[in-house]
């Protein structure tokens, strides 16, 4: 190289970076709310009596499931202004990327998380929620206080990769131009001149791996404590 | 809205002959990761000394950053690193012409060498310990006990974690674009940049991922139930 790598450089971009970790929470934030709720829909629908709905939404995650990303992030970015302003004659070119970041990265984690829910659902096995029924529960109330508190131990692993992964796939976003930590990084580069671009990704790098680094011991936290009452079960 | 299908077409098309450079690039970076990572899993379920926490170390920043930024990563450090190497090496060797797929290798090799190492390791733990023993016992050295027990039981319980990395890695080398790779995605941004037509060029390329992907789930299955029921066969009949 024919200049010489400035570990001080590290340090600066790391301090300019920082201010946007909001933009990329948020989006996290976003993400988790309007994933849990396409989620959601997706599990009841997979347990839909009818098989055309069960066989729909298993093809859902399927698809979604088999897109890349950034694929889905460019099909919702270029289609959605497209298909509103062919159909209802909406202009929505200057509508904020934020939105259009949250709908792809949602639809992605909505299959994701869709499948812990089954997978959860599966583990705790029907009979606890006909149990819960037949005590008098009202359907709402079987779930809440029954299938969820337990569900959510058992999703709890799950929970916490798909999580870390959604973060990693949020990075993304710089790619329709949102400023996120990874687009602040590439502006620091621009406004460089293309100068000191790996001083300003190897920050990058260090702030994501110390968010997984984070999210990875909540989670282990969380599933040593709730799983304390389980050990004591088992052993008896 | 309107489509414009005759472009939809001609893409598609386009984008179907990019085909082979994804797989290429899938398959190579897969092949290249196979040995690293059986000799990272190795290290880290013996508890070799400093390796193991080094392949602890590397495995960890590999799955804790996105794989955009291993690819710029890459991509702003491996030329210019390259290029001195080539002139302190003294060879005649233009490196700012070499394929930028190389680059894919190295990035997707280096990202599939720690999550197969991660797959290999629940594996290889998978097999009950009495197995090697017994095998050890049965007068077979250390390494054809590994060759020919550990290595066929583990391999089976790999298969369905192997089918998801692959797929995983078909998806992320749609990322290879930002290397200037001519796979799927970039061929579709470039013809998607002469008319604006974006949205059809990512139809159409969505459409073929969709496709291989489930091809190779679907190769992985007709494996995985060759080698689930070979194995059940030679149970019985033994």
């Amino acid at each position: 190289m024919n200049r010489p790598f400035a570990p001080a450089q590290i340090w600066n971009s790391f301090l300019k970076i920082i201010p946007y970790a909001g933009v990329t929470f948020g989006v996290v934030l976003g993400t988790i709310l309007l994933g849990m709720a396409l989620a959601i829909l997706l599990f009841i629908q997979g347990k839909s009596e009818r098989r055309f709905v069960r066989t729909l939404s298993s093809s859902c995650i399927n698809i979604i499931r088999c897109t890349p990303s950034i694929v889905l992030l460019f099909i919702v970015y270029y289609g959605i202004p497209k298909i509103a302003l062919g159909l209802f004659g909406l202009n929505l070119n200057f509508s904020s990327k934020l939105v259009y970041v949250v709908i792809s990265l949602s639809l992605i984690y909505s299959a994701t998380l869709s499948e812990i829910i089954r997978s959860a659902y599966l583990a705790l096995g029907r009979t606890q929620y006909e149990a819960a029924l037949s005590i008098g529960l009202t359907p709402f109330q079987a779930v809440r206080r029954v299938m969820l508190p337990q569900g959510l131990v058992v999703a709890l692993p799950n929970l916490g990769n798909s999580l870390i992964s959604l973060f990693k796939e949020g990075s993304l976003a710089f790619t329709i131009g949102l400023i996120d930590m990874m687009g602040a990084g590439n502006l620091i580069i621009s406004r460089n001149y293309g100068a000191y671009s790996l001083e300003t990704y190897i920050a990058l790098a260090v702030i994501y791996w110390a968010i997984t680094l984070i999210l990875e011991q909540i989670f282990l936290k969380l599933e040593k404590h709730y799983s304390r009452g389980k050990e004591g079960s088992l052993a008896a | 809205m309107q489509l414009d299908f005759s472009y939809l077409v001609k893409t598609f098309v386009l984008c179907v002959k990019a085909i082979p450079v994804t797989l290429e690039i899938t398959i190579v970076s897969l092949l290249l990761a196979v040995i690293p990572a059986l000799l990272i899993a190795l290290c880290r379920i013996h508890h070799v000394k400093v390796l193991d926490q080094l392949g602890r170390v590397f495995v960890s920043f590999i799955r804790g950053t996105p794989i955009v930024l291993q690819i710029l990563i890459v991509y702003s450090i491996m030329p210019s690193l390259l290029n001195s190497l080539v002139k302190s090496a003294g060879w005649s060797l233009n490196v700012f012409e070499v394929n930028p797929i190389v680059y894919a290798f190295v990035v997707f090799g280096i990202n599939s060498t720690a999550t197969l190492s991660e797959a290999f390791r629940s594996a290889i733990s998978a097999v009950p310990r009495g197995q090697m023993e017994a095998a050890l016992c049965a007068g077979l050295t250390n390494f054809q006990a590994f060759r020919r027990v550990l290595l066929p039981q583990a391999a089976v319980s790999a298969l369905p974690n192997l089918c998801s990395i692959t797929v995983i890695l078909i998806k992320n080398t749609s990322l290879a674009f930002m290397m200037t790779v001519r796979e799927i995605t970039a061929v579709a941004k470039i013809e998607a940049a002469y008319g604006y037509n974006y949205i059809e060029s990512y139809i159409d390329i969505f459409i073929i991922y969709i496709a291989v992907c489930l091809l190779v789930e679907l190769i992985f299955r007709k494996i995985e139930r060759r080698v689930v029921f070979a194995g059940v066969r030679r149970v019985k009949t033994n």
